[in-house]
């Protein structure tokens, strides 16, 4: 192996890796194409490329986000603790100010000029970097106590809090709240039950409020308190809010183990809301069928693969924690995605990574990726220093 | 050494940590993958649970975007291709709320709800306030009707805000991309651009397939295209599949009726109604008017008039009979649809009555034609007859003398034709009167024409008294449309002509669809007979009751009649009077009858032929009939006073035809010209 060794200095890249964000991101353009194609034809005078072009650009922008990431020296990031705080912060802010911009009846754009980004997407890469970055500060000792517990959490938990009083937006707050729960819990401490109980009793009390003091709620929280009564009997609300639920339901349900063939959805046809967005899941179901369905699910559980590979052989924690976090982040939103569109949970708009239609999320995610690649190729300069045979990963890849 | 033991352990340490990092994510990524595991097994159960069910429940809510396309209900037009009828393009403007809201999103302000809004109110009328409280009702909306039948000039004018600038006119375009969620909906409302022109014959058409009266009714399933559809369907591969089939217009109408002739018939009418208004009765010249022009050889109708009318565009429009109180006490009191239906329904067709004296030609013809007359008796009128105990009366109550069949039709003689009849029998007068088609429908097409198969006498009503009162028209009632085709078989050598008003169904590119010739029905008397029977009705004019009714330069001949309504002796008479011209050879049938007119005495035809001979004055010229008489200085005189009191009204305008018809070949006006133009526009391909 020894004669190996300027070989090593090469960047090491993940091209399995590289080749799963890739299918996924072709297949969401040609999953949004198909999605959007008919509603685009109607509400942009017959431009059914309409949402494909917009989703191109971002995927392209997204690409270069990903090249620049991948090259930028993670390590550069643990300095960053403050900075991503601030601009988790301050984005949020900036809703506030006339850059803010609404679009389908909420708040919670940034318009710069022809761009326009989602501060809530900002807030959630800066939020993996500052948590992994506190953790990586912090002593070992600190870190397995409540204190470990408590310094990420409390500003995370502010910024979780703004983002849904200020944006309105539930589904990216309980996102952004459950990063650095997770993320916590990989790290290196002892009391996981304790935290894990914690979790799960604040997530039943919000619930319970919500239930119990009905007169309480305030005009905002009724819709959300409708789509969960919504989600327990979609046939009840069809009319309202359990109408997207349901004719994602009829979606998923209609397609059968094959599928009625790519573009030949009918819900797409204006029955189903946003979908080329948070339901374009029940159309890969409606026109992939089953097969196209698990597919998809098989490809986001070799993506996860990958991205825990890398964890398992970086011997930094800093990279070990930042990967992570971007690990939760992608398995999170997937799980919602898929459970949203299943009616397994209420129905909240969460974006299935990588496929469904948005310019910030693809954006975003991919720098993620970028940061996860350049962690993956800084492997190397760890174990050279470290012993040769306890390093399984070079054997592996050689 | 120490520093790198140090060093050593430090990186251990780290090492350590990550791998605990490591070994925890580990533990996530099994629990992610219980997630999906758990995900694809409720995504299997969903599919293998609800997989028809809500296949179906997709196709159920399939609406498909259905949509019926309007056709063009067909034109009606006279003769000369003048418009009568014909269907105008109209526009709901709809406002798609819930789109422009969207579009103002997008724009992160209202700007286009602003210039939409502001466009709508200056293009079609519409207060600003009203869209607005629409919008922010009902900001959800996709259908918000902002107005209701708009023109085509509207529209465009609309269009221009919305249409892209093209090359050519780019410095002129009005286009404001900022206008938004706007479109229209084509649909066709009647118009009867003539008004109230032969209203009674035209009919009319409120909503699409739907029409009341006349020609509009009889003729609706010609006239109704076809509506178009567009709609979607579901092909074997569950695929929506959009087809739209077009509406097909409806078929066009080319009457017999000339708007000019129908014109001057009206305002002849309309003069004598208001000439006598509010004369010994409050109201009209009469209670209604009615003239028939046919034809004789044909049954072509050239005009069909009755008085009072109404307009077409405004049929509700009540106010030539009663007051707005009188409208509304009507309304209060249930017989406002009535009134409507009194005023809608055609004189000439729908109303009966007694025809009195102009029945005598007929039973003279019986006569003649079964031999029972020669023609050659005479008779002598002692001022009354007794039939059967009872003794009836002649017109003049001083007798007329001694008459000869001719003399008896020209003077009108009751007593006369009650010996005739006498001689004729019930049964031959049955049989005659099936034969004239008294009782039975002419057939015209026309919708609305009355049955009179109850109000004519048969077999066990006929006696003695009343076949001597039957005789002179008296005890059985007839419609307009029927003396009218039976005289004209009468004079024209016994040939009996369905009478008809359209004589060509063209498809809406302009070809002939059908054609509808004369139709010849039965031949009622023989030629000689017919020729006594117009050299007696000639004798009415040169010689008898109808001598005012000869219209300068022409000859005619005819008859007149007065039948009292009933309950007799209350003074109210029926007067008619009917003519054809020239007198040795018919070409023209012209009917007059003056129900109840407005005067102390009504016993007096001179109303009738009077009226008759302003109409046959002022028509027969413009029909090319020649003028076969020297004019005498009285015919002249009073010819150019005409010219100034009723022919002003007429469509032509500057031409003296009356002065000297002949030289005079009636052009067609100038207003009319322009809309055969217009006409002719639509109908070449």
């Amino acid at each position: 192996m020894a004669e190996n060794r300027p070989v090593r200095r090469k960047r090491y890249v993940d091209y399995s890796l590289l080749v799963i964000v890739f299918f996924l991101l072709a297949f969401g353009l040609v999953m949004v194409y198909s999605t959007s194609s008919y509603s685009a034809s109607l509400d942009f005078e017959g431009d059914s490329l309409f949402y494909l072009k917009r989703q191109l650009i971002s995927v392209v922008v997204g690409l270069l986000a990903m090249a620049i990431t991948s090259l930028i020296p993670y390590t550069l990031y643990s300095k960053l603790r403050h900075p991503a705080l601030l601009a988790a912060v301050g984005s949020i802010m900036l809703i506030l100010t006339p850059l803010g911009y609404t679009a389908n009846g909420a708040r919670r754009w940034l318009r710069f000029g022809p761009l326009s980004i989602q501060p809530a997407e900002i807030c959630k890469i800066a939020i993996i970097i500052f948590t992994a970055a506190l953790l990586t500060q912090m002593s070992p000792g600190i870190r397995a106590g409540w204190k470990g517990f408590w310094f990420p959490i409390v500003p995370t938990g502010i910024i979780c809090l703004m983002v849904f009083v200020i944006s309105d937006d539930l589904s990216s707050a309980i996102i952004i709240g459950l990063i650095p729960v997770f993320m916590v819990l990989v790290s290196e401490r002892k009391n996981i039950w304790p935290i894990l109980i914690l979790t799960l009793m604040v997530t039943v009390g919000v619930f319970a409020v919500l239930f119990v003091v009905k007169g309480w709620i305030p005009a905002s929280m009724s819709f959300r308190l409708e789509r969960i009564l919504a989600w327990l009997n979609p046939e009840a609300y069809a009319d309202g809010k359990g109408m997207q639920i349901l004719q994602s339901l009829y979606g998923i349900g209609s397609g059968g183990v094959w599928g009625k063939g790519l573009g030949k959805s009918m819900q797409k046809l204006g029955f189903l809301p946003e979908a080329q967005n948070d339901m374009i899941f029940s159309i890969i179901c409606e026109e992939l069928g089953l097969v196209g369905g698990l597919s998809v699910i098989m490809m986001f559980i070799l993506l996860l693969w990958r991205i825990r590979d890398i964890t398992a052989h970086s011997k930094d924690y800093f990279g070990n924690m930042l990967v992570s976090g971007i690990f939760i982040h992608i398995a999170i939103q997937v799980i919602l995605n898929i459970c949203v569109v299943t009616n397994t949970i209420p129905n909240t708009g969460i974006s299935l990574p990588f496929i469904s239609y948005g310019g910030s999320s693809v954006i975003f995610l991919m720098a993620e990726i970028g940061i996860v690649m350049n962690v993956g190729s800084h492997v190397r300069f760890v174990e050279e220093e470290a012993d040769e045979q306890e390093n399984p990963y070079s054997a592996e890849t050689d | 050494m120490n520093k790198d033991e140090k060093k050593a352990v430090k990186k251990l340490a780290k090492q350590n940590q990550s791998k605990v990092v490591a070994f925890r994510l580990g533990v996530l990524y099994i629990a992610v993958l219980l997630a999906f595991v758990g995900l694809s097994i409720r995504l299997i159960k969903i599919t293998r649970e609800n997989n028809d069910e809500y296949q179906q429940r997709i196709l159920a809510q399939q609406s498909y975007d259905s949509k019926t396309l309007a056709a063009k209900r067909g034109e009606i037009i006279d003769c000369n291709g003048t418009i009568l009828a014909a269907s105008k393009e109209n526009y709901n403007v709809i406002l798609d709320v819930k789109m422009l809201l969207d579009a103002d999103r997008q724009a992160g302000d209202n700007t286009c709800s602003f210039e939409t809004i502001k466009a709508l109110s200056e293009t079609f009328g519409v207060e600003e306030s009203i869209i607005r409280q629409y919008i922010n009702d009902v900001p959800d909306s996709q259908y918000f009707v902002v107005k209701k039948g708009a023109s085509y000039e509207e529209m465009k004018r609309f269009n221009a805000f919305t249409d892209k600038p093209t090359e050519e006119n780019k410095a002129t375009s009005l286009y404001n991309e900022k206008i938004k969620g706007v479109w229209f909906e084509k649909y066709y409302v009647r118009d009867y651009p003539q008004k109230s022109l032969a209203s009674d014959v035209i009919g009319f058409s409120k909503s699409e397939g739907q029409a009341s009266y006349g020609l509009e009714q009889y003729y609706n399933d010609e006239l109704t295209g076809t509506p178009g559809r567009k709609y979607g369907f579901l092909s074997d591969e569950t695929t929506v599949e959009i087809t739209t089939i077009p509406a097909t217009d409806g078929y066009t109408l080319v009457s017999t009726l000339d708007a000019n002739v129908q014109m001057m018939v009206e305002k002849h009418l309309r003069a004598f109604a208001e000439e006598y208004k509010d004369n010994a009765r409050p109201g009209w010249g009469a209670q209604n008017l009615g003239c028939i022009v046919m034809r004789a050889n044909t049954g072509e109708i050239l005009a069909m008039a009755d008085f009072p009318n109404f307009d077409l565009t405004d049929p509700e429009d009540l106010s030539i009979l009663y007051t707005d109180e009188q409208v509304k006490q009507m309304q209060d009191e249930g017989t406002y649809r009535d009134a409507c239906d009194a005023l809608w329904r055609n004189y000439c067709i729908s109303n009966t009555f007694e025809p009195g004296s102009v029945m005598k030609p007929f039973t003279v013809a019986m006569g003649l034609e079964t031999g029972k007359l020669t023609g050659n008796e005479s008779y002598t009128c002692n001022g009354s007859l007794k039939v059967a105990d009872h003794e009836i009366h002649c017109h003049n109550t001083n007798g007329d003398g001694t008459l000869s069949v001719k003399g008896a039709v020209a003077k009108s003689c009751n007593v006369a034709l009650m010996y005739m009849s006498r001689a004729i029998g019930t049964e031959t007068f049955l049989q005659y009167q099936n034969i004239f088609n008294l009782g039975l429908k002419t057939n015209i097409d026309l919708s609305g024409e009355a049955r009179t198969e109850n109000l004519v006498f048969n077999d066990k009503t006929l006696h003695e008294s009343e076949l001597a009162t039957a005789s002179f028209g008296q005890g059985f009632n007839v419609t307009m449309i029927q003396m009218c085709a039976g005289y004209a078989a009468l004079v024209n050598g016994g040939y009996y002509y369905e009478p008809h008003l359209v004589s060509k169904i063209l498809s809406p590119g302009g070809t002939v669809v059908k054609n509808i010739e004369p139709r010849l029905v039965k031949q009622v008397i023989s030629n000689s007979t017919s020729e006594k029977i117009v050299d007696y009705c000639n004798a009415v004019v040169t010689d008898g009751t109808g001598w005012r009714s000869k219209p300068a330069g022409y000859t005619n001949g005819g008859k007149t009649g007065t039948a009292e309504t009933l309950p007799r002796g209350n003074g109210e008479y029926i007067l008619s009077f009917i003519s054809h011209i020239p007198a040795n050879n018919p070409e023209i049938i012209c009917y007059v009858v003056i129900d109840r007119p407005n005067v102390s005495v009504q016993e007096d035809a001179k109303y009738a032929t009077i009226l008759s001979k302003q109409i046959l004055t002022d028509i027969l010229p413009y029909l090319n009939i020649p003028m076969t008489e020297e004019l005498s200085e009285k015919d002249i005189e009073e010819l150019s006073e005409l010219d100034l009191s009723v022919l002003t009204g007429r469509i032509e305008t500057g031409t003296d035809e009356a002065g000297d018809g002949e030289a005079n070949a009636p052009d067609p006006s100038i207003d009319l010209t322009a809309t055969q133009t217009d006409n002719e526009g639509e109908y070449t391909p």
